[in-house]
């Protein structure tokens, strides 16, 4: 089997096999529907409802990535003084690890509070905390750890910092954001839930943190398992684009050769 | 022309560098050799303007180290090659014409001139290769490419070759002198191989440790151009006894001043 191939059909393998299992279980089993739905009865809710699943997918999907890009892009401004300066790092570090070992279920509601029950800001505001973290460490180490010789190079020829910066540091810094990227893909997804979840009761905005919510609340089970799955769908198309992404934008890294 | 008069160096109570005066004439080649942790690299870097000295002055070509460094007089080709991993060969090889462009009022190599240079030391078919593609000695091959493309007047090289093995680094030496040729500039080479210094050189400055300074400079008189078959000369061997035996006198410790 060539290496294409195996690319394709082993996470294809894997999870038959895993909604396989799930769906033997529950026959075999059988386990009452309101406990434990069948992927097959999952699906079908899923595409017999299809605008409702999509339209707010969509929804949490914005809300997602725009608390990323905006965590990716305050982490880059935070981490730039931290890796050229050891007393701003240690300043800043004591922080965010205060943010990073602060579960967001317990500050979420405290969140929405504090934006005065705006939805879109409250989901912003959670979703950008989540993803800030991981790339905050990520870019502190990527753009410290240069290569001493170059840094060196290219002060030979005078080079000043903005350029040290662009030309070294923030290309060097990549693969280690990429790396960051991934875990901050659930982590934002995660965010936008929560930001939905504890929305006030006038949220009209929708996304799959509030059909969820509504979902519990009425012990619908097919449209709350349908929805979880829609969410999980989200989150591996996301990490999939950001694979592609890292293809062509690290074809020079060792961790693209196959 | 490169000049020091009564440069000296400490790191602390350390003092790295004891002082020293040391004259190089336009297009001049001299190395500097000497046990591991004399001083060779501070002096080199004196000389390049990246570590200011505790004492004395360096002049170079009538303006201070530092000025000459903010107008780009210097092409440094460190210990590793110092390539990108995320710019090709072709990138790499042009990256210091592009650094802090303008102020060296003078022409750097153009695109063309930079892909002419790297077909002549045989990475025609690797222009676009990462460095990754290359073996040690290619990249070695590219950081002087990059050095002499930016031509610059002076050449500051640390031990360029140490890493390389000794078929591949005999490859180097002449091919660093083809290219010194070519365009006439001085070079100030830093090493642990006395063949090589001899090889390469119109003076050797012999360096002695702890606390680290010139203990002799030895002129060489070997005919230019040079080529391998000259180091089976009777000419050859004597300079390298020479040197040899300077180097062995010179690890025996300084004495101590009252």
């Amino acid at each position: 089997m060539n290496e294409r191939a195996r690319n394709v059909l082993a996470p294809v393998v894997g999870l038959a096999v895993f909604f396989g299992l799930w769906e033997l279980l529950v026959r075999a089993f059988s386990v009452e529907a309101f406990i434990l739905q069948k992927p097959s009865t999952i699906f079908s809710n899923l595409s017999g409802a299809r605008s409702l699943y999509w339209s707010n997918g969509l929804v949490t999907l914005r809300e997602a990535a725009l608390g990323f890009v905006t965590g990716l892009l305050v982490a880059l401004v935070v981490a730039t003084p931290m890796a050229l300066s050891r007393f701003v790092e240690h300043a800043v570090q004591p922080v965010a690890v205060l943010i990073q070992v602060t579960p967001i279920i317990a500050y979420a509601p405290a969140v929405v509070i504090w934006q005065r029950g705006s939805t879109a800001r409250s989901v912003l505001v959670l979703t950008t905390i989540v993803s800030f973290v991981p790339f905050l460490f990520a870019a502190v180490t990527g753009l410290r750890s240069v290569d001493p010789a170059t840094l060196e190079l290219l002060r030979s020829v005078d080079a000043s910092g903005p350029e040290i910066y662009r030309r070294l540091r923030l290309p060097h810094a990549l693969p280690y954001l990429f790396a960051a990227g991934r875990i901050a893909v659930g982590l934002s997804l995660i965010g936008a839930v929560l930001g939905e979840w504890f929305a006030l009761a006038d949220n009209r905005r929708g996304g799959l943190g509030a059909l969820i919510k509504s979902a519990s609340n009425q012990n619908n089970a097919p449209e709350l398992w349908a929805a979880t799955l829609a969410l999980a769908i989200i989150g591996g198309l996301a990490v999939w684009m950001l694979t592609i992404l890292e293809r062509v934008l690290l074809r020079w890294h060792s961790s693209q050769q196959p | 022309m490169i000049e020091l008069r009564a440069v000296g160096h400490r790191f602390g109570a350390v003092t790295a560098l004891a002082e020293l005066d040391l004259h190089v004439a336009p297009g001049e080649l001299l190395s500097v050799i000497g046990p591991s942790g004399c001083g060779k690299s501070t002096l080199l870097r004196i000389i390049g303007g990246l570590t200011t000295p505790s004492q004395g002055q360096v002049v170079v070509n009538g303006a201070t180290a530092d000025t000459a460094r903010a107008t780009k007089q210097f092409g440094l080709v460190p210990q590793t090659p110092a390539l990108l991993p995320w710019k090709t060969v072709r990138q790499n090889a042009a990256l210091l014409t592009q650094v802090n462009r303008g102020v060296e009022r003078r022409p750097v190599a153009s695109d063309a001139a930079v892909d002419a240079m790297l077909a002549e030391v045989g990475l025609v078919e690797f222009l676009d290769a990462y460095p990754r593609q290359l073996s040690g000695g290619m990249q070695q091959r590219v950081a002087l490419v990059r050095a002499f493309a930016l031509g610059a007047p002076i050449l500051l090289m640390d031990e360029p070759f140490a890493a390389l093995d000794e078929i591949v680094r005999s490859e180097m030496r002449y091919l660093l002198l083809r290219l010194w040729q070519q365009h006439a500039a001085t070079v100030v080479f830093v090493t642990h191989s006395i063949p090589e210094a001899v090889m390469l050189s119109d003076r050797v400055a012999v360096m002695a440790a702890r606390p680290g300074r010139i203990v002799s400079i030895e002129t060489i008189d070997l005919a230019r151009p040079r080529h391998p078959d000259m180091e089976d000369s009777t000419q050859f061997l004597v300079h390298v006894a020479t040197i040899r035996r300077l180097l062995a006198a010179a690890a025996t410790p300084a004495p101590v001043r009252s």
